[in-house]
Formats: structure tokens, sequence, C-alpha cells
């Protein structure tokens, strides 16, 4: 799967190094800004109604009655009490409905998902988790941009700002109320959801002995093909004893064994394997080499996306990993390799074998490299290779001789290049640096599965923070226009920075609708006489200018979404998790104090 | 609402009485004004002009007027739901704004603000929540003020349920869960039956004598005489009159006779003693029961003969 940002560690991550500031210091600088930024406002609303002085006075009692007294005395038993009534008020309301129309969506998704593709696994829990997260994103902002509101215009506030309440713990109740029902529903949603992929991906399939022929070459072994089951059959080849794996479809295999003894054996094709992993990755750090050898930038073959560099075959071009940690402990038997290359053809050539490719094992430290081992390489398909710890290395005259892996090819710290090149002439693999990774082992599916609905909880409470907050000043349809809105600006927050940035071509979004009206297109110059153009890039660059900035604050959730993951096979990093969580903690705590000065200083009876 | 003021013509204003001067301020309010705005900051409406208030400790105190005269505006002042343009109001010494000054206060809105979707134990559950009690106490407190506003048989129904003045004793008992020693009445009676508002009247009665201090406001002239100690008439958000009601009701230059088993000779000699002193006879004759009391006296003889048609008023 493709990773454009590197996963750091968190503690990394979090700090500063020579990476840059460190999210902390980020946080903190953003936080400061945006205070200042409201106090200033603040203070100007107050200037307005009040008078200078005045103004300063109330400004500067807000903070200190925020500071001394209504901080330091909220109280979890009161936030309980609010979170209480809010969970109350949601289940009274029949909230539960939600999750019986996403119960009934999974039930009949059978029937419109593709039965038939090359990935169902991906397709299923793309699925269910795309859905999931659409349903409980829908279902928190009605929530939260509703509840604080309604109260508002019912009045029933009254009852309870004239009770000992800080807004602090309205603000806080209202949140946690709304998460905690939304976090029972979700709960049941990735129940339903794992029932539904784990069943809907079993199957079993049936291979007779009288099927079998015998295999060439080994003595022994047998081959035939599996009864045609959920869409599909796989080609077997067992041993003398009857035990064997199916060929590799639609992402999974069956393992084979033969029961029974003398006449009556017959053979057990077991229930799919390998559809439902959670690989951990281990990645490297990925550099080139250029035609002649020389270290280099990869290659740009034209395409837009620039995620994969590529390298030219049949030269002395190259992608080197070097990872780390490859220690006999780590990898007691052989060192597990995958890797996914992308391929460009500058002629068609035999486009059903794919490109051959070799990659080579070298040590770091002494430059002792390994017997070039031959693949070949498809478009989009994974391909395994374990590399033994008996191998074969190339001497400095050309002769091979028998090394260790560990002891020859891995320097004393554990590192270990490997070098990948293009063996065809005129032809290119393009990669990226996740793209060849060593297999460090599976992690528990369920777990795996687990973290990609804490991925879409985190959106969750982030989007109910968001409504909560915006609910203390605006009216319900109002606080949940603008709710939506930030959900739209995090998920298309890359094309909003890029039109805010000016890198999207054809100008901000006044010209680009003077554009679309006129018919222009992007490329030639408005040609509207200088005035009327200054004016049209004068407001865009304010608009432009806001969009930067809404794009900045508001959340990136895309970055929250792990369900890719979970759906191509790979383990979610705890490290990605906890950044995600901090985060999400960071727009709560900041959020928090928002909403709770937002209803302070909000006059609840006018 | 004329009477009142007629009536307090004869009357003078009086601000405090020498027996009160000594007793607790437990509001006060300082040139208390309130406007309100348009969006756009633009003027309204003038609400409160300049209110000078002081509300003792242990006494019922009214707010009286006409719809739009400023009482629910100075209710919500005091209460910190709204925030002044001008002056300041202060309960128990402190800032109408400051939180802290609830936990000893009780407040009963106008339409008792409720939420529907809770029963009527919930709703005394959570406002008790928010108060600083042991559950133990809370449920105690629960108990008695269920009996108390006489609910124990609804107490599981939801309140989306409950009439008009039901809804409107749950909204006092919520006002009381905290035993508080300010109990703030907006409009109280307001969609009571006879019976229902006499009883509300007997409970704030009952709350002045277990030594609360009562701020209500009210439109209902016969409640504010029936419970209030002093009142305050507001109109067009100016404070019109201030003092006691038996001062402000009593009509100085009338005196009023009642009598039982007079001889019509008897009343004669009367008229001639009247004459005699040169005063003019204004009415003598039998007084007249209210009608409030004439219905509650053909209900409550209704509940004790049931079946017998209602007999003459007494």
């Amino acid at each position: 799967m493709e990773l454009e940002k590197e996963i750091l560690p968190i503690l990394d991550w979090l700090v500063p190094s020579v990476r840059g500031p460190g999210a902390l210091v980020v946080f903190l600088a953003i936080a400061s800004g945006l205070a200042l930024i409201s106090l200033f406002i603040g203070y100007l609303r107050m200037a307005i109604r009040l008078g200078p002085g005045e103004g300063f006075y109330a400004v500067a009692k807000a903070m200190g009655t925020a500071v001394a007294s209504d901080f330091p005395r909220t109280v979890p038993r009161r936030i309980w009490a609010m979170t209480r009534l809010a969970m109350q008020e949601a289940i009274r309301r029949r909230v539960l409905i939600a999750f019986g129309v996403f119960a009934l969506v999974v039930l009949f998704a059978g029937w419109f998902l593709d039965r038939e593709s090359d990935h169902p696994a991906r397709l299923y829990l793309g699925f269910v988790l795309t859905t999931a997260q659409f349903m409980i994103l829908v279902l928190a902002i009605l929530l939260s941009t509703f509840s604080l509101p309604a109260d508002i215009k019912s009045k029933t506030i009254y009852t309870v700002v004239t009770k000992p309440v800080r807004a602090s713990e309205i603000v806080l109740g209202r949140i946690f109320g709304v998460i905690i029902v939304n976090t029972a529903i979700l709960a049941l949603m990735g129940g339903i959801s794992y029932f539904f992929v784990v069943r809907g991906l079993h199957h079993r399939h049936e291979i007779a002995v009288e099927d079998l022929e015998l295999a060439p070459g080994d003595a022994g072994a047998k081959q035939g093909v599996t009864t045609r089951e959920a869409h599909h059959r796989h080609e077997v080849t067992v041993n003398a004893e009857g035990r064997g794996q199916t060929d590799m479809i639609m992402d999974h295999n069956h393992e084979v064994w033969a029961e029974g003894t003398g006449g009556v054996q017959t053979l057990v094709v077991g229930a799919p394997q390998g559809a439902l992993v959670a690989r951990v990755p281990r990645y490297g750090k990925m550099r080139f080499m250029d035609r002649t050898g020389r270290p280099a930038e990869g290659i740009s073959v034209g395409k837009e996306w620039s995620y994969r560099k590529y390298i030219e075959g049949g030269s002395l071009a190259a992608a080197v990993w070097t990872f780390r940690g490859i220690t006999p402990d780590a990898f007691p038997e052989t060192l597990p390799l995958e890797m996914t290359l992308s391929v460009f053809r500058t002629y068609k050539g035999d486009i059903v074998s794919g490109i051959l490719g070799t990659m080579t094992v070298k040590n770091p430290r002494t430059g002792l490299s390994s017997e070039p081992i031959t693949f070949t390489a498809r478009e989009y398909t994974l391909y395994r290779h374990e590399i033994p710890r008996k191998l074969k290395a190339v001497q400095a005259d050309g002769t091979l001789k028998d090394v260790d892996l560990f002891e020859s090819l891995v320097d004393e710290e554990g590192n270990m290049e490997l070098w990948v090149q293009c063996s065809e002439r005129s032809q290119y693999f393009g990669m990226a640096q996740a793209d060849v990774y060593v297999r460090s082992g599976d992690a528990p599916f369920v777990w795996n599965f687990c973290k990609a609905y804490i991925g879409i909880w985190l959106q969750m409470v982030i989007v109910t923070c968001f409504g909560v907050v915006f609910s203390t000043f605006l009216s319900g349809p109002v606080a949940l226009f603008a709710t939506a809105a930030t959900l739209v600006v995090g998920l298309f927050r890359v094309f909003i920075i890029s039109v805010a940035t000016g890198e999207q071509v054809g100008g901000g979004p006044l010209e680009s609708a003077v554009r679309m009206v006129t018919q222009l297109n992007q490329t030639i110059e408005l040609d509207m006489g200088k005035p009327i153009e200054w004016t049209i890039r004068g407001i865009d660059a304010v608009l432009m200018g806001v969009m930067w900035l809404a794009a900045n604050v508001f959340p990136d959730y895309w970055a929250f979404n792990t369900s890719d993951f979970v759906a191509s096979g790979f383990n979610i990093d705890g490290n990605l998790l906890g950044q995600h969580c901090l985060i999400a903690l960071a727009f709560f705590v900041v959020l928090t104090v928002y909403g709770y000065f937002f209803l302070k200083s909000r006059e609840i009876a006018a | 609402m004329d009477k009142p003021a007629a009536a307090a013509g004869t009357a003078s204003l009086v601000a405090g009485d020498a027996a009160d001067q000594d007793s607790d301020v437990i509001i006060e309010t300082r040139s208390l004004s309130k406007t309100y705005r348009d969006f756009w900051g633009r003027q309204k409406v003038r609400a409160l002009k300049a209110l000078d208030l002081e509300i003792r400790r242990g006494e019922i105190f009214g707010l009286l007027g006409p719809n739009g005269s400023g009482k629910t505006t100075t209710i919500k002042l005091i209460l910190g739901l709204l925030f002044p343009t001008n002056g300041r109001a202060m309960v128990f010494g402190k800032d109408a704004s400051e939180v802290a000054k609830n936990e000893r206060i009780g407040y009963l809105p106008e339409e008792s603000y409720l939420y529907k979707f809770l029963n009527a134990e919930e709703t005394l559950d959570f406002y008790g929540r928010l108060f600083d009690m042991p559950a133990a106490a809370r449920k105690r407190r629960i108990e008695e003020l269920i009996e108390r506003v006489g609910l124990k048989w609804a107490r599981r129904r939801q309140l989306k349920e409950y009439s008009k003045g039901m809804t409107r004793r749950i909204g006092l008992a919520q006002a009381l869960i905290n035993d508080p020693e300010l109990i703030v009445l907006d409009e109280p009676t307001t969609g009571l039956d006879p019976i229902g508002t006499r009883e509300m009247k007997d409970m704030i009665i009952d709350l002045r004598a277990q030594g609360k201090t009562v701020l209500m406001c009210s439109h209902l002239l016969a409640d504010v005489q029936d419970v209030c100690d002093r009142i305050a008439i507001l109109y067009q958000g100016e404070l019109k009159e201030l003092g006691r009601v038996d001062r402000l009701l009593t009509v100085q230059d009338v005196t009023q006779i009642q009598v039982r088993g007079l001889t019509d000779a008897a009343k004669r000699e009367i008229r001639q003693v009247i004459d005699r002193h040169g005063a003019e006879l204004l009415k003598m004759d039998n007084p007249t029961t209210t009608l409030e009391d004439l219905f509650l006296n053909i209900v409550r003889d209704s509940e004790a003969h049931p079946g017998r048609r209602a007999i003459e008023a007494q």
C-alpha cells in the first residue's frame, strides 16, 4: 500500500528534532496564536459594547473567572450528570435506529458487492469501514449540533444554568454524552461488520483423491483442481503423504491434508487463510542510483502523482533500501521480503510475463553482496521472497562463496542493504520507500480491525467537539452546516491548500467561477481589463487566505482514515495510532476551552 | 392591575420599614438597566430602567406589573441569564454572573422548562446531581419532594405525559432540590387551577415559615396580595411603587365595619352616629366572599360528600 508520509516513532514526532520542531511545539505555537487572536477579537467586541476601559476590564474578568474559578471547580460529578442527560436524550430520541440502518445495509450488502473481485477482503473491509465511518460521522454531527440549541430554544437550559453548573461542565457533558452513545453504536457496528467480513469471505472447496494427477518432477506428488466455490477454484499440489497447499487466488489459499487410511482416503481442503492478515512491515530507507551507478534522484516518467520514482532497466540504475535491526533473533530462519513495484513500459513487450529484475543483498560496511536474485515484477502484484540464511556471495574476484546472511551480509549493527534493479532495457521499475519491506511477522487481525475502528472513533470525537462548540453560539441548522463544512474542508484539505497556495492552475475561487461561466480555459489569461482582473485577484487573495487558514486549523480527517491499512492487510502502526490519539486530544482540549468561552459569554436568555 | 396602584394613592412609598433595616440583604440591584438590541446593535427596547431594589432575608417579595413591564427581565438579570446594559445585580453579596451563588438559589421559570423525556424521579435526580449533595441525601430529598408536591403516583411517568399543573409541581420540586435560601418564582401560579393556585400559595407561605426568602413575579394581583410581604410595581421598565403590601393596600381614609347579628335598630343608631360625626356612609351591607373562596368551598364540600349537589355557598 502507498504510504506518502513516513511513520515516525511517537517521541520523534512529538518533540523537536533534526526533522522539525515536533508536534508539541507546533501545537503550542498554534494554540498560543489562536489564544492571542481570540483575546483580541473578544476585546474588540467588548470595547465596542462597553468602551475601551470597561471592555478591557470585562475581558480580564472573564479570563480571571475562567482560570481562578470555573476551570478548577469543574467537577466530574456535574460533568457526569450532564453526560447522562445527553445520553438519555439521545437514547430516548431513538438514536439506536442508526445502528439498525447500518445492520440493514450490511445485511443486503452481499447482493451488491462484486463477489468475483480479485481482492474480496479489500472490498469487504473497505465497504464496512467506509459505511461505518460515514454513518457515525453523520450521526455525530446531528447529535452534537442540535442538542444544546434545542435546550436553549426550549429554555430548558434556564433550569440548568441557574444551578451551580459551569459552562465547561455543560460543554464537556454534551461532548461526552454524544461520544459515549456513538461509541456504543460504533462498537455494535464493529461487531456486526467483523462478523459480516469473516462470514462473507468464508468458503470451503472440495477435491477428490481420484481427480489428482501425478505432478511432473516430484516423485509421489500429485496435483489437481478444487471445486469452484465463491466464484473461483484453486490448483492444488500435495506431497506423497497427502499434505499440501492450494495456490494463491483472491488473496488467499487453503491448506490441504489427507484423512482416513488405506483405500478410503479423502482430501480435506481447509478454511481460507491469508485473506485477513495484518502484516507488520519493517520499512527501510530508500535511495536511488542513476544509470551510471552514482547517487541520484529517481526518474519521473511524467505521471502526475510523484509518489513513485523510476529506475531505468538494463543499466546501473538501482533503488537501494537500507534496513535496520536485521538480527538472527528477529528472523531466525529466513528473511521474508515483500515488494509491490510499479512497471513503466516504453514498449509493450510480453505483456503477460512481466518485467524481469534482480535484487541483491549487500553489507553496507564491507560492500560484500549476494548473488543477484531474479524476480518478475507485475504491476500492482505483491511479490514475496524469503531470503535464506545460507546463500552465495560474490567475491571481489567474481567467484561465489557460501556465506551466512547475518554473518556476512548484515553489518554489526544489524544494517543491511537491498539493491533492486530492472534487467530489461528501456523498461522502468517505479518504487516508493514503502513498496519494499521486510515482513517481520503478523499482528492479530482482530486487533488491527479494532484499530481501524479506533481511527473512525477519533474522527467522530473531533466532529463531536466541533459540533458542540459550534452549537454553543449558533442555532442548530447553522451549527450543523458549520460542522459539516469543517468535515468537508478536512477531507479535501490537500486540494484546498493547493488552491489556497496557488498551486492549482486557474486562480482562486472567484477567478475559477469567472472562468467556468465564461468558459475560459485554465491556462489562458483572463484578459478582462486590468481593473477587473485586479479586483478579482484581490478578492481571491482574501478568500485564499481564509481557505489556507481553515485548511490548516481544521483537522485532516483523511489522515485519521486507517481503513486502507486494514483493507490492504497491513498492521496499523502503534506510533501512527498514538499520533492520531494525541492530535484528537489536542483538538478536544482546544475546542472545549473555546466552547466554554462561547457559552460563558452568551446571554442565555437573550 | 390598576387596583393596587389606585389603592396606593393614599399610601406612602415605603422603601423599607425601620424593623427591616437590620435584616440581611439577599438581593440588591443598583441602577440595573437592560436594553435589548438587534443583530446590528441597534436599540430595540429598553426593558428595564435604573432599578434600585433591596430584598431581605425571610421575606416574600413580589414583582408586579403588566406584561412587558420588565418583571421577567429583572429576574433573568438577577439570575445571570441576561447581562445588564448598565448597573449591577448582586445576590448574596456576589455578582449575579457568579456561578457559586446558584448553590443557594432555587428557580422556577415561567413555564417549567424541563426535560420532557425524563420522568419525575430522573428529573430530580439530574438536578440533584448538579449540587454537592451526598447520594443518600439526594435520594432522601427526592422522596421528600415528590411526596410534598403530590406526584408520588406519577413519579415514573415521563414529563411529556404530565398536565400543566403536574409540570408546575415538578418544576417547583426541582427548584427546591437543594433546599435553597432564596427561591425565585416566575409567575408561579400560571396555568394552575384554583386548587393548584391555592396549594402553590400555601407552599410559598410555608417556605417563608421555614425562613426562606422568596422573590416572585406575577401579573395576578390576588396571588401577590395573598402571599407577598413587600411588592415592587413595575411599569414599562420603571419602578412605580415599592413597599409593604398591607400598607399599600390599606385605604387610610375609609373605615369598613363588619358585624354579625346586628338588629335594624342598632344599624339605625350607627348611621346616626356616623351622621353626627359628619362622615359619609359609603356602604353598609353583608360582605361577600371572593369567587376563589366560593369555588374552593364547593370543591371541598363535593369531595367530602360525593354525589350530593353543591349546597348554597357559605
